[in-house]
C-alpha cells in the first residue's frame, strides 16, 4: 500500500496498568524461544525424559509387578533406591533430573530474551513506553521462570495427573494433595532463583558464549569445586557451593523429606544461601537496568 | 497557549561529564527541532523530557506532567522513536508495533488492530509480516515510527529519525513526517544534527551546545537573525577605509588582510548599502565589487556555536 493510500486514524481507548505489560512481555519472550529451532532440540530433550516418567508410571500403575522388582525397576530408570513413581521422591527424582537442560536451555535464552535487548540497546525500547524498570524487570523474570516451568513443574504436574488419573479410588488425591502443593513449591524456588541469576548475568554478559561460560561455571564448577573441598575437610558446608545443590535441598525441604538426617539442617543454610545470592542479583540487576548508556 | 515543554534550570551529569547546564526552555505546541553537535546533550535532553533521566537540578513540565514525577503518566501521551536499532529478535513487523502498544498499556486486541494501521500509514503494509531482521534502515526507521505512533501519542520524540538513511530514504522519511504532522497537528520534537531536516519541518528551534541552549525560539526569529553580511572589494588605500567602516558599526567577519584589498563584512540593522559607496568615495578609495552574502541556517548554526564556544573560553 501507498502512503498516501493509507490515512491516519486516531485512537480513543483507555490505557491499562502498567503491570499488565508483563504478560505481554512474557508472551513475546515465549515466542521468541519457540521460533528458534534450535531450542527445540532441546525442548525435545526434556520432552523424552518425560515421556519416559510417563510410561514408568504407566507401567507401574497398570502392571502388576513384585515389590522387588518394581524398585528395581525404578532404579534402573534412574529413580534412587527409596523412590517411588507417584510418590515424594519420584517428583524431586523427576525435576532435579531435567535440571541438566534447563540449564542448556537458559544458558542459551539468555542472550535472546535478555542479553540482546543490552546489545541490540532495545531496553529504551521497553523504558520508553509506559512501563518502568520494576515492570521490565518482573516481566523478564516470569519470561524466564515460564521457559523453566515448561521444563519442570508443567510437566512434573502432568506426572502427578496421570498418576491420580491410572488409580480407581480417590484416595491417591486425599493422601498426597501435598505433593502438589511441594512440586509448585519446589517449581517456584527453582524458577526463582534460576530467572534471577539468568537475567542478572545476562545483562552484564549480553552474549551467548561468556553467558554460557559463566552459567557451566556456577553450576558445574562450584558442585565440583565444593565436592573437592568436602573430600578434603569432610565438612557437609563446603557442598553448599554449589547453588543446584542448594537448590535440591530446599526441594527436599518443600517435600519435607530428607535423604540423610543432616540434609536437614543443611537445606536451611542453603535456603538462606539462595535468599542472599538472589537479593545480591536483584540489586546489580536494578542497577543494570536503565534506559541511558553512560558514555564519558 | 499552555506550553509544550517549559523547564527551568535543569542540569544533568554524567560522573564528571556535564551533559546538560542549566537549560531553561519554554516551547509552544508544534514542530520543534532540537539541533547541536554530537554530544551537545540533544540524546540526554530528549531523555530528561521522557523522564527516562532525572535531572540533577531544576525540573518542569511536558504537556503539563512534572518531568521528575509524571513518568508513566506523560509516557502514555508521548511516543518516542529513539535512534538505536532497538529490536526484539525473531519478532515480525507486526508483533513488534503490537508489543510497543502492549507495553504502553493498550488491551491487546486495539494494539493488535491499531498495529496494522499505523503500519499501513507509514508505508509497510506490505512488509509487515517479515522478520525484523530482514528490514532495510529505512524501514526500519519506519517501523520505529509506526511504534512510536501505535497509541496516537499527542507529541512525538523523534531521535535521529533520518539517521543512516540513503538521500532517497531521508527524503521519504522528511516527507512521511510532513504528511503525519499536517495530517495530524500532532506536536514533534525532532532531535538531529542534520539542520536540513529542521529546516524543513520544524517551526521552532532550539540549538544545544556543550548541554547548554545557545539559541531557542521560532524559525523565522532565528531567520531574522541571520547576519546581512557582504563581500566587499576595492581599489584604494586600504586602512583607512576599513576604519572608516569600523566607525560605522561594521563588524569584519574576515579579519586578515591578504593584501587584494577584499572583505566580508556584517553590517548593522538598517544599514544602508549606499554608505559603503560613500565612505569609500571619502577615503579616496573606489569600490570595484560588492556582493551580498546570504547565511543559510547551517552557517548560522555555527556561527553561534562558535560564539557559544568563546563565550565559554572566556
Amino acid at each position: 500500500m501507498q502512503i498516501d493510500q493509507a490515512r491516519y486514524h486516531p485512537w480513543e481507548g483507555k490505557l491499562q496498568s502498567p503491570w499488565v505489560a508483563c504478560g505481554a512481555i512474557v508472551r513475546v519472550a515465549l515466542m521468541q524461544v519457540f521460533r528458534n529451532k534450535a531450542y527445540w532440540f532441546v525442548l525435545g530433550l526434556g520432552a523424552l525424559r518425560f515421556l519416559a516418567f510417563w510410561s514408568i508410571i504407566y507401567a507401574v500403575t497398570q502392571l502388576t509387578l513384585p515389590a522387588d522388582v518394581q524398585k528395581m525397576f525404578l532404579r534402573e530408570f534412574g529413580f534412587s533406591a527409596n523412590g517411588d513413581a507417584g510418590g515424594d521422591n519420584g517428583f524431586i527424582e523427576f525435576i532435579l533430573g531435567q535440571s541438566v537442560i534447563v540449564m542448556i536451555l537458559l544458558a542459551f535464552s539468555g542472550s535472546l530474551l535478555v542479553g540482546s535487548d543490552f546489545r541490540l540497546k532495545t531496553l529504551p525500547f521497553y523504558l520508553s513506553r509506559r512501563i518502568d524498570k520494576r515492570h521490565y524487570i518482573v516481566g523478564k523474570l516470569l519470561a524466564v521462570s515460564a521457559v523453566v516451568s515448561i521444563l519442570t513443574v508443567v510437566p512434573a504436574l502432568l506426572l502427578f495427573l496421570e498418576y491420580g488419573l491410572f488409580t480407581t479410588s480417590t484416595d491417591y488425591w486425599v493422601d498426597n494433595w501435598r505433593i502438589a502443593v511441594s512440586v509448585l513449591t519446589f517449581g517456584a524456588v527453582i524458577c526463582v532463583v534460576n530467572s534471577i541469576l539468568l537475567v542478572t548475568i545476562s545483562a552484564y554478559l549480553q552474549r551467548i558464549v561468556p553467558i554460557t561460560i559463566t552459567w557451566a561455571s556456577l553450576f558445574l564448577l562450584l558442585g565440583r569445586l565444593g565436592d573437592y573441598l568436602f573430600r578434603e575437610t569432610q565438612n557437609n558446608f563446603w557442598r553448599l557451593l554449589d547453588p543446584w545443590r542448594d537448590m535440591r535441598l530446599v526441594g527436599q525441604l518443600c517435600f519435607g523429606k530428607f535423604r540423610r538426617e543432616i540434609d536437614e539442617e543443611l537445606a536451611w543454610w542453603a535456603a538462606g544461601i539462595l535468599v542472599a545470592i538472589c537479593a545480591v542479583s536483584l540489586v546489580a540487576l536494578v542497577h543494570r537496568v536503565r534506559a541511558v548508556d553512560v558514555v564519558e | 497557549m499552555m506550553h509544550l515543554v517549559d523547564i527551568q534550570h535543569v542540569s544533568r551529569s554524567f560522573g564528571s561529564v556535564k551533559a546538560l547546564r542549566d537549560v531553561n526552555l519554554s516551547l509552544l505546541p508544534g514542530t520543534i527541532g532540537l539541533v547541536g553537535n554530537n554530544g551537545a546533550g540533544k540524546s540526554t535532553l530528549l531523555k530528561v523530557l521522557l523522564g527516562l533521566l532525572t535531572p540533577d537540578s531544576g525540573g518542569g513540565t511536558i504537556l503539563g506532567c512534572d518531568i521528575r514525577h509524571g513518568s508513566p503518566q506523560l509516557r502514555g501521551r508521548v511516543g518516542y522513536m529513539p535512534e538505536a536499532a532497538a529490536i526484539v529478535p525473531m519478532l515480525k513487523g507486526v508483533e513488534f508495533v503490537t508489543f510497543a502498544g502492549d507495553l504502553y498499556g493498550m488491551p491487546h486486541r486495539d494494539a493488535r488492530r491499531r498495529a496494522h494501521e499505523v503500519l499501513n500509514y507509514v508505508g509497510l503494509g506490505e512488509l509487515r509480516y517479515r522478520r525484523l531482521e530482514e528490514y532495510s534502515t529505512g524501514n526500519l526507521q519506519r517501523l520505529k515510527l509506526a511504534a512510536a505512533l501505535v497509541h496516537d501519542p499527542q507529541l512525538l520524540l523523534l531521535d535521529e529519525p533520518t539517521n543512516g538513511l540513503d538521500p532517497a530514504g531521508r527524503i521519504a522519511m522528511l516527507q512521511l513526517l510532513e504528511d503525519l504532522i499536517a495530517e495530524t497537528g500532532k506536536s514533534v520534537f525532532l532531535c538531529t544534527h542534520l539542520l536540513g531536516d529542521v529546516e524543513q519541518l520544524c517551526q521552532q528551534i532550539v540549538v544545544l551546545d556543550r548541554g547548554t541552549v545557545v539559541r531557542a525560539g521560532t524559525m523565522d526569529e532565528m531567520r531574522s537573525q541571520v547576519s546581512n553580511r557582504w563581500e566587499l572589494s576595492w581599489s584604494g588605500p586600504n586602512p583607512p577605509f576599513r576604519a572608516a567602516l569600523e566607525r560605522v558599526g561594521v563588524q569584519f567577519v574576515d579579519t586578515q588582510d591578504d593584501g587584494q584589498h577584499r572583505i566580508m563584512v556584517v553590517v548593522p540593522t538598517g544599514f544602508r548599502t549606499t554608505t559603503f559607496f560613500e565612505l569609500a568615495r571619502a577615503q579616496g578609495a573606489v569600490l570595484t565589487e560588492i556582493k551580498a552574502d546570504e547565511e543559510n541556517l547551517e552557517r548560522l548554526f555555527f556561527r553561534v556555536t562558535e560564539q557559544a564556544a568563546q563565550a565559554a573560553m572566556l
